[in-house]
């Protein structure tokens, strides 16, 4: 029985999405360190999020399927590329996103943006997926990935601490 | 050295490799330089240019040539660092650098102070590098990066040119058009294909 990471990394291999552009969170380093670990994968940490929005999207019209690692934080700092880059061209990225001031959240500062960021995707019309329990996890991720590519539009798939366990702090 | 003119005498260098313009009088000039395929023209995304070079690079064994512009490469310097680490050997990042942002006034940018945009390209790690103030001295720095592995950084100096009208260019019509020259997939829709390759 796969874990959830493993669950992800299978979902990705199956619509050829080699390369990943991430910026780390810990609550998500399983999944990220496993992408790292499979020579599948070309993985590309990037300064901030937005760059890895842009890598993607480079990749994607060169031919090459990709996606997106970040927290809800860096969302907020990637919604500008979001719009004026997949949406406006349309790229199909799909953007993973660990959800910060989820149950056990213990920062502050990381409420507010975890908070909005599904409000925020709503209003950008950008499709999203909450990935909070192993059930039906292979299901959802595919089912997305697929929506994302038949609809060339970016989708978010936001996970939470019931998925992986939260901040290991 | 004006930028309409340099970017016509890059094309005339060129086969079949990528140009990536970043937004703005770069993109509507590399199209009156010359449509080809092989362009990709952006409409927003400032300071993403090179960062989608890069995802290029990595995707294609062919040069990719960035086009970008100095307000937009200080908006996201992180882009020379990633560069830097990823080493992509096909990648030309070529910055217009005519220390102003035009577009939106002709307010100075840092470079115009003491900010040299090469440096910062050669501190990220970047090792082959040039800064050029005329045409004959970017088309040899071109061929030579044309030639060598890079990754390669060449600041070009630029004045003040004339503006043009914004170009007819659709962003989606730009990414099919181009992918198409890379795949038989354009939009990525999967459904035709078979779950997995071989």
């Amino acid at each position: 029985m796969p874990n959830w990471a493993e669950t992800i990394l299978e979902e990705l291999k199956k619509k050829e999405i080699s390369l990943i552009a991430f910026v780390p969170d810990i609550s998500i380093d399983r999944v990220t360190s496993l992408l790292e670990n499979d020579p599948y994968f070309h993985v590309i940490a990037a300064t901030r999020e937005e760059e890895a929005i842009g890598i993607a999207c480079g990749a994607f019209a060169a031919g090459r399927n990709a996606a997106v690692f970040m927290q809800s934080s860096g969302f907020g700092n990637s919604i500008n590329a979001i719009t004026s880059l997949c949406t406006t061209c349309r790229f199909p990225v799909p953007i993973f996103i660990n959800l910060r001031g989820e149950v056990g959240e213990f920062n502050i500062a990381q409420v507010p943006m975890g908070r909005a960021t599904r409000p925020i995707l709503d209003v950008l019309n950008i499709p999203f997926y909450t990935l909070d329990t192993d059930h039906n996890l292979d299901k959802t991720v595919g089912g997305a990935l697929k929506l994302c590519y038949s609809s060339r539009e970016p989708v978010a798939l936001c996970m939470t601490p019931l998925l992986h366990g939260g901040k290991l702090a | 050295m004006l930028r309409l003119d340099a970017t016509k005498m890059i094309l005339s260098h060129l086969k079949d490799e990528v140009v990536i313009s970043n937004l703005g009088p770069t993109t509507d000039e590399l199209w009156m330089a010359g449509h080809r395929d092989r362009n990709f023209y952006t409409y927003g995304s400032m300071g993403l240019c090179s960062s989608m070079a890069l995802g290029m690079a990595l995707s294609t064994d062919e040069k990719i040539i960035s086009l970008d512009g100095d307000g937009s490469l200080l908006m996201n310097m992180g882009a020379l660092a990633t560069i830097a680490r990823e080493k992509p050997k096909n990648l030309i990042v070529i910055c217009w650098d005519n220390e102003e942002w035009a577009q939106t006034g002709h307010q100075k940018t840092h470079t115009a102070f003491s900010t040299d945009l090469e440096k910062v390209a050669i501190g990220c790690g970047i090792d082959k590098t040039a800064t050029v103030r005329d045409i004959e001295s970017l088309e040899g720095a071109l061929l030579r990066a044309l030639a060598e592995d890079g990754p390669w950084y060449i600041n070009a100096k630029i004045e003040a040119s004339e503006e043009y009208p914004v170009m007819p260019i659709e962003p989606e019509v730009t990414l099919w058009r181009f992918r198409r020259t890379f795949t038989d997939i354009p939009t990525g829709h999967l459904t035709a294909m078979p779950e997995a390759r071989p």
